[in-house]
Formats: structure tokens, C-alpha cells, sequence
């Protein structure tokens, strides 16, 4: 009899450890969430590919999880390096960005981590994995974009579609068949990793030497799509996803290694109008549901996570993943390779 | 003695009347002048000034000229510089191949469907030129255009014989583009030509081409001379064309030098050099300015008032009609018909595909039904704005500025004219760089920076020129008689101006209201410039929609913003034609 008080006060015991554990481990969530429900509002500037519904479903269970009511403002990237270079404009002559929370790549929030542009938080305190925090807490990674060159595969003959990175300065490609995206980033992030500095810079001389057709990348896939281009030196997924969805025939020529592969973070920027906002919701996608979301409207997913698509992508591939230390170099390259391909003076 | 010492009393105290009122006038002037000169002036100091700066607006840096040594000491520079002026000779000569004719055989000759040319001729303004040109991608690019293919195949060549991706190919986009202006331009001076020369010729026995090229055409010249000059100077200025054909190729002119500086690729803004290159604009523009100041009043010296009533005799074409009819409606189907099929036929895709069965069969309507979702309310209500607050404010100002130049006595009212006019002088992506800096850098003192407003100022100062031109044109008509009358009655000035001139000018004055209201719905340089999240438009809508690729839901919304803008002006028009020609000019 006495052992079964003893057990029932140690078990009491137990519970009540536990509960106001919960209640301690809540207590950052739970003014997390009180904060945001203050401001109301997100100003969301994310991937042209994640589409308006897209983010309106965002907001939809972001909302339904938290209990919230937020209104959130959505702003499609048409140029994520200008409109990051916007930021920084706008943050040296004291103005507040138009934005909360920035989806864009890794080498872009890199432009923003020198200068000191991110809010940091810290979102491990809330269960975010600590492999997917970045610049100092500034960012979180939610999901793997893959880089390729990408053709037409209605128009291009299989024989033709290049099967190493270097069949791209065959002569055939000459004379504007040839399309190079603004994100020269992608050649930065090589030459950062397994090629290095001295093979990328020649062979981004040589490709710019071809004349290629310089585009940006929604303006790429159509100039494919007519014909005009017959191959694009380099093309995100998300480009692919959204125009396979339209029933266009727009593919990788898989089999190129090494993939490139910028992240998508998500960081609050300094000075933003709602920050907590936009803490909140940069945790929430990376929990299942914002990650499924962010698969369903964009097709990406993180490789870091097992079992999902990327992840299974990358298996048995050599691919370029971007790191903290690397940012710089990857920063300084793609102003260089702007200038040599004819984008920037 | 009595009576001499009233007349005195009465003739002094008119005298003090009208030194009273002479002055008012003159202060009144006065204020308009430095009004406008800050209006003007600013945003083209804050060129010059961030053009001696490095750094971001707001920063305080010394001032340097290292901006200017990196410009002028780049080859690159006057290699653009070349590209410029070739583009701007190229486009002003296809404007004027297809305009010069086009005005004779609508001015002067019996051509039929007059009616309905004029209308279409209006309508090819109503489409955004980015638009337009991907309708020239799908038809002159070298690999996928349909006319090369044809061409190709009907001719059995070996290469394309069009190349869009050129300078010549950017000069025949844009300069097709400016013949709906020019023509109006010189229509008007058209009407005002002496055609007795014209008719002695004729009636000499002298065949019409031949009167047309040795009389029509040297009577003619110094308004054909001042359109060219007026053309050059907004082809040196002009982005869309360069932008999406250009640039692409690598084909780059000063506007688009200046946009890559201000919203670059890779790397930050840089406003210093967007500067240093918008000097080299300035420069030109102004001294174009005075060039075509100059032909203008050369011009006045060959025209004629008509007064009411009098109509020249109409050339009879005989057979020669439907020649004149086909080259009118060949340049209106490449003007307006052609690009407006391809933007319908776009519209209907699920995505970009050159015309074939497996495209017909593919054909939707689902980028008009998805419209709502992703363009939103705002563009529309802030492009609404635009279009009844830009014209709104132009034409006030263009009215007060052409009453005081026309109709007093000021000494320096043709210092103000030409302040009106210098606008033109000054590319429209300088102005919207310049007020940006402005916005940016003082933003304590102008909290313009973001909002709709900024992109009022820039527009109202983009158009004052166009708005002065006119006012000043139809005030002249009006006979001084009837406001002397008024005067004579006790009337101020400003009830003269408010009940007598307005009214008689009404007609002119709301033609341009129009004008310059769908020149502001379709703008996207300035626009596109000054952009922000909040102050979103139509045309930077358009813009990024073709920047994401979304080619089809872009020609689904430049569909419907060409119906609603023809509904708004066949309506307008349609009302002003109700009411009648208010006290017209003859």
C-alpha cells in the first residue's frame, strides 16, 4: 500500500515536471505568435514560381496552425538580384524595406549577410534544425533548387542535347542558339566549389565569346519554347516546374554534373515593418505542412530532409551546395561573370 | 477747367488700374516661373549632383569627378554613344518614309474610310510598344520569325533575310511605333499649308508625285525638319524597344546604359555613373531643343491663317486610290492588326508556341479568368490615378503658362515658354533617375519616395512640353477681340481667362486631357523606374509579368487594357462630338 502512495506521488511528480516543462518550452511560440498577431500583416516577396495562390495557400495554414488572422501581401520576384540591391539601397539611405521576410536564394541573402541586413532570431530555440540556420542566424534553408542547362526537347534532337558542361561551347551553339541567364550565380557557385576559380572564369569567357542570348529566366523559357533559343546554358527547376504545369516541354539535360544547386532561404530583413510576422512565418516553413506546400506550388523540396524529392534527386550525383564560408567568393564572382557575359558594365 | 480735371482724374486712375494689374499679371508670371523652374529644375540638379557622387542617396560623400573619368575614359561609352545615334537617325527616318506619305494622301487627297484610318491610327497608341514588339519576335526573329520562314521558303534563300536583333531591325520597331505622333504633328501643319502653289501646279498639268516631291514636300520641310528634331530627341531617350530587342543582343544605347546602372543584373545600383551617363543626355537633348525651337518659328513663316470654312481641293487619286489605301492599311497592319492578333492569339495559349494545329487545339481562356488573382486591385486603381490626375495637373499648368506667353505683355514670357519646352529635352528615365535620387536622399523634405505621387510629378513633368505645344497653338486661334471686350467691361483678368478663353478652347484643351492620359496609362520607363511595392501600375505590371515569363497571362491583360482604353476614348470622343466644337477656333 505504501509503495503504490509512493509510486502515485513520484508519477504525480512526473506529470507536473512535464507539464511545466511544455509550458516553459511554449513560452517563445506562444509571444511569438502574440507579437505577430499585433502587426497583422507580411509583406512576402518570394519566387515568381510560387505564384499568388501559392501564397495565399501559404497564409491560409500558416493562419489555421497559429490561430492567427494575418493578411499577407505577396511580391512576385522579377529580378531577385535587383530587388536585393534595392535593399541594400534603400538600407543605406535609412529607408525601411518594402519587405518583412525575403525568399531568394542563398547567394542573395549572402549579399545581404556582408552587409548586415538580416534580423537574426533565434529560431532554434523553436525547433528549427540547426543544419538549416544560416548567416548567424539570419536565414533559414527550406528548400534545394537544381541548375542545369535546359532545352526544348519538342525541337532539340536528343543527339544535340549536351551531355557534360563543356559540350556547351561547341561551335553548333554560336550565334544566339546559345541562352545565359541573369543568375550567373550558378557559374559563381562552381567556380567556389569542385572547378574553382581559374577553369570557371575561362570557361564563362568562352562561353560569353559564343554571343550568347542573354535573358532572364521567365523570359529564357519562352524565347525556348518559340525555338529562338535552342538551349539555355543554365536554368533553375522551379522554370521547369511551373512551365511543365502549362504543358510545356521544357527539360534538363539531365546527366551535366556537377548540378548546381543554390537554397532558398528565408530571412526577416533589418528595419522590417513586421518582424515577428515574419519570424513566425519563416519558422513555419520549414514544419511539414509549409514544407509540403512549398513542393506542391514551386516543386522544390529540401535535400536535407529524407524521403523527399530533392533528397532523392541529389542521390548518386555530384552536386555544388553553397556554404556560409563561400558566400563571399560567390558574391565577388557573380559581379565579375555579370561583366564578362555583358549584363552589367 | 472742371471737367478737363475729371477727364485727367479718370485717364490717371486708369493708368494706376491698369500699372496695377499689369503688375499682377507679372507677379503672377513671375510665381509660375520659379514654380516651374523648381517643378523642372530639381530632379535635373539631383542628376548633376548624384552624377558628382559615389555611394547611395542619402549618404554624405564628398563630391568627385570619378564617376565622369570612369564614363569618359571607358571606349565602351562612345561606342554606346554611336549605337545611340544611329538608333535615333534609323528610327526617325522609317518615321518619317511612312508618315510624309501618309499625311498627304490623308490631307490631301480623296482616299476613302478617312474616318475610320483616324481611329485605327489612335488605337496603335493604345498598345503598349513591349508589346508590340513581341508580336515583331514571333514575326522578324532571325530563327523563328514566320516571315523569314516564308520568306525563306517562297525564295529558296539560304539565310533569314530579317534580323529583329540589330540596330536596323530595333530602328524599324521603334520608328513604326512613332508614326501615330508624327503623324498628328505634321497633319497639323498640313492643314495650315498654303495649297495655291499646290493647285497652280495641278493645274499646269504637273503629275502628282512629281508636285508632291518638288512642292508639297519644300513647303513643307521646316515642319517636317521639326518633327525629325522632335523624334530624335525622344529616340535618344527611349527604353522598351532597346530593352527587350536590344539587350538580349547586347545591343546597348544611353537609356539602357542608364537603367543597367540604376537596377543592375548582378552587383548594387549605381547612381553616380547613371549619372555621369544622363550628363551626355542632357547635353544633347538641350541643344536638340534649340535646334527645334528655331525650325519651329522658321515654320510659322509657310503657313497661312485659314479662317473658317476654308476646305483646299481634295486630289482625285482615280485608280491610284487603292494603291494609296493598301500602303495606308499595310502600315496599319503593322501598326495595329498584326501585333493585335498576336497579342489575341497569345492570350488563348496555354504557354508561348508559334502558330500549328497542335496549337489550335490547345487554345483556353484561362489567363483571363486567373487575371483577378494575380494582378490584383491596386495596379488598377493607381493606374486610374495617373490617368485622371496627370493630365489633370498637365493641362492646368499648360493653360496658365500659354495664357501668359500668348495673350500678355510679361518681358520674360518667352523665357517661360522655353522653360515649358525643356522637359522634352530631358530623357524620361533621367527625370524619373533624378526624382528617385530626390525622393531617396531627401526624403525629409520631398516624402514622395514609394508613392503614386512621385509617378504623378514625373509624368506631369514629362508632358507640360506636349501640353504647351497645344495650348499655345489653340490660344492663338482665338481673337484677342473678345477678351478685350470683356475687359473693357470691368472683367479681371482671370474671369476673362475663366469665361471667355476657356470655353473657346475647351475643345482643344480636353483633346489633350485625353492624349495625355492614355500616354500616361501605357508609360512604363518612369514607371518602371520610381516602382515600389505601393505604387504599382498597369505597365510595370505588364512589365514583370513578361520578366517571369508569363507571356500569355501578359497578352491576356494587354487584351483587355486595349478594349478598356478604346472604350474610354470612342467614349469620350463620342461625348465631345455630342456637344459640339465649344467656340472653335475658325
Amino acid at each position: 500500500m505504501q509503495n503504490s502512495k509512493q509510486f502515485l506521488v513520484y508519477y504525480l511528480l512526473l506529470v507536473v515536471c512535464v507539464a511545466l516543462a511544455g509550458v516553459s518550452n511554449a513560452a517563445p511560440i506562444d509571444e511569438l505568435i502574440a507579437s505577430a498577431k499585433k502587426e497583422g500583416v507580411i509583406e512576402f516577396y518570394g519566387p515568381s514560381t510560387l505564384g499568388p495562390e501559392g501564397a495565399q495557400a501559404f497564409a491560409a495554414a500558416f493562419n489555421k496552425k497559429y490561430g492567427l488572422n494575418i493578411k499577407l501581401n505577396f511580391s512576385a520576384s522579377g529580378n531577385m538580384t535587383r530587388d536585393v540591391g534595392k535593399v541594400v539601397g534603400l538600407a543605406a539611405s535609412g529607408v525601411a524595406p518594402e519587405w518583412d521576410i525575403m525568399v531568394v536564394t542563398d547567394s542573395h541573402h549572402g549579399s545581404l549577410w556582408f552587409r548586415k541586413l538580416h534580423k537574426v532570431f533565434d529560431y532554434k530555440s523553436l525547433g528549427v534544425d540547426p543544419k538549416i540556420i544560416e548567416y548567424d542566424n539570419g536565414v533559414v534553408s527550406i528548400a534545394n533548387q537544381f541548375a542545369l542547362p535546359a532545352y526544348n526537347k519538342k525541337i532539340l534532337p536528343a543527339k544535340d542535347v549536351p551531355k557534360k558542361w563543356e559540350d556547351l561551347l561547341d561551335p553548333k551553339w554560336k550565334g544566339g542558339k546559345l541562352g545565359v541567364l541573369s543568375s550567373v550565380h550558378h557559374f559563381a557557385r562552381l567556380a567556389a566549389g569542385p572547378w574553382g576559380e581559374e577553369k570557371t572564369t575561362d570557361f564563362v569567357k568562352k562561353l560569353a565569346a559564343m554571343n550568347p542570348t542573354l535573358s532572364r529566366a521567365g523570359e529564357m523559357a519562352q524565347r525556348l519554347l518559340l525555338g529562338e533559343v535552342l538551349v539555355s546554358a543554365t536554368m533553375q527547376d522551379s522554370q521547369l516546374h511551373e512551365s511543365a504545369e502549362q504543358g510545356a516541354p521544357l527539360v534538363f539535360a539531365e546527366g551535366v554534373q556537377p548540378v548546381v544547386s543554390p537554397e532558398y532561404h528565408v530571412g526577416v530583413l533589418k528595419g522590417a515593418p513586421h518582424p515577428n510576422v515574419g519570424h513566425l512565418f519563416s519558422v513555419f516553413m520549414t514544419t511539414r505542412e509549409g514544407q509540403q506546400l512549398w513542393e506542391k506550388y514551386t516543386g522544390h523540396s529540401s535535400a536535407y530532409v529524407q524521403g523527399t524529392k530533392a533528397y532523392k534527386y541529389v542521390q548518386g550525383k555530384q552536386v555544388v551546395f553553397m556554404k556560409q564560408d563561400q558566400a563571399q567568393l560567390v558574391d565577388k564572382l557573380t559581379r565579375q561573370y555579370g561583366k564578362i557575359f555583358g549584363f552589367d558594365n | 477747367m472742371k471737367a478737363e480735371s475729371r477727364s485727367e482724374v479718370g485717364a490717371e486712375r486708369w493708368d494706376v488700374f491698369s500699372r496695377f494689374r499689369a503688375s499682377g499679371v507679372s507677379l503672377f508670371a513671375s510665381g509660375m516661373s520659379v514654380f516651374l523652374l523648381l517643378l523642372i529644375g530639381v530632379p535635373v540638379v539631383m542628376v548633376i549632383l548624384m552624377s558628382l557622387r559615389t555611394g547611395f542617396p542619402g549618404e554624405t560623400v564628398p563630391l568627385t569627378l570619378e564617376n565622369y573619368v570612369e564614363v569618359y575614359a571607358n571606349p565602351k561609352t562612345y561606342q554606346v554613344l554611336l549605337n545611340t545615334i544611329i538608333f535615333a537617325v534609323a528610327s526617325v527616318s522609317v518615321t518619317l518614309l511612312i508618315t510624309v506619305p501618309l499625311v498627304w494622301i490623308l490631307m490631301r487627297t480623296d482616299v476613302p474610310l478617312k474616318k475610320t484610318i483616324y481611329v485605327l491610327l489612335t488605337v496603335g497608341i493604345l498598345v503598349p510598344v513591349f508589346l508590340r514588339t513581341i508580336a515583331w519576335i514571333i514575326l522578324l526573329s532571325p530563327r523563328i520569325g514566320l516571315v523569314n520562314k516564308w520568306l525563306q521558303q517562297w525564295f529558296d534563300l539560304a539565310s533569314p533575310p530579317f534580323n529583329l536583333y540589330s540596330l536596323p531591325g530595333m530602328a524599324f520597331v521603334q520608328g513604326v511605333s512613332f508614326v501615330p505622333g508624327a503623324f498628328f504633328m505634321l497633319a497639323a501643319a498640313y492643314q495650315s499649308m498654303d495649297p495655291s502653289l499646290e493647285e497652280a501646279a495641278y493645274t499646269s498639268g504637273v503629275g502628282k508625285l512629281r508636285t508632291f516631291l518638288k512642292i508639297n514636300i519644300p513647303i513643307t520641310w521646316p515642319a517636317i525638319a521639326a518633327v525629325m528634331v522632335y523624334l530624335f530627341m525622344t529616340s535618344i531617350a527611349v527604353f522598351e524597344v532597346p530593352a527587350i530587342i536590344g539587350l538580349p543582343a547586347r545591343i546597348l544605347v544611353l537609356s539602357s546604359l542608364i537603367f543597367q546602372s540604376t537596377t543592375p543584373t548582378t552587383g548594387l545600383p549605381d547612381y553616380g555613373t547613371a549619372g555621369a551617363y544622363g550628363g551626355i543626355m542632357l547635353v544633347l537633348g538641350l541643344v536638340l531643343a534649340a535646334l527645334y525651337v528655331r525650325l519651329v518659328k522658321q515654320g510659322k513663316k509657310y503657313t497661312v491663317i485659314t479662317g473658317r470654312g476654308y476646305r483646299p481641293r481634295e486630289i482625285a487619286l482615280g485608280r491610284w486610290k487603292w494603291a494609296a489605301l493598301a500602303f495606308v492599311f499595310l502600315y496599319l497592319s503593322l501598326e495595329v492588326f498584326v501585333p493585335s492578333l498576336v497579342l489575341l492569339w497569345t492570350s488563348l495559349l496555354p504557354y508561348l508556341q508559334l502558330p500549328s494545329a497542335e496549337a489550335l487545339s490547345s487554345l483556353t481562356f484561362k489567363h483571363y479568368l486567373e487575371l483577378p488573382s494575380h494582378v490584383g486591385v491596386t495596379p488598377f486603381i493607381n493606374t486610374l490615378i495617373l490617368m485622371f490626375a496627370v493630365p489633370t495637373v498637365t493641362m492646368v499648368l499648360s493653360v496658365l503658362v500659354s495664357w501668359i506667353v500668348i495673350r500678355t505683355q510679361v518681358s520674360f514670357r518667352g523665357f517661360l515658354d522655353t522653360l515649358a519646352f525643356i522637359p522634352h529635352a530631358i530623357p524620361g528615365i533621367l527625370m524619373a533617375v533624378g526624382l528617385a535620387y530626390l525622393g531617396l536622399a531627401y526624403r525629409n523634405y520631398f516624402p514622395l519616395y514609394g508613392t503614386i505621387f512621385i509617378i504623378i510629378v514625373a509624368h506631369t513633368i514629362n508632358w507640360i512640353a506636349y501640353g504647351t505645344r497645344t495650348t499655345n497653338s489653340v490660344m492663338i486661334q482665338v481673337h484677342r477681340e473678345l477678351e478685350e471686350a470683356g475687359r473693357v467691361a470691368g472683367a479681371s483678368s482671370q474671369r476673362v481667362l475663366w469665361k471667355i478663353v476657356l470655353p473657346l478652347i475647351a475643345a482643344g484643351v480636353l483633346n489633350s486631357w485625353i492624349w495625355i492620359g492614355m500616354l500616361s496609362y501605357r508609360e512604363v520607363t518612369m514607371s518602371l523606374t520610381l516602382m515600389t511595392r505601393s505604387n504599382v501600375v498597369i505597365s510595370t505590371v505588364v512589365w514583370q509579368f513578361w520578366g517571369s515569363g508569363w507571356v500569355p497571362q501578359v497578352c491576356a491583360l494587354g487584351v483587355i487594357l486595349i478594349l478598356f482604353a478604346v472604350t474610354v476614348v470612342g467614349t469620350v470622343r463620342f461625348a465631345l462630338s455630342r456637344i459640339g466644337e465649344i467656340g472653335s477656333a475658325n
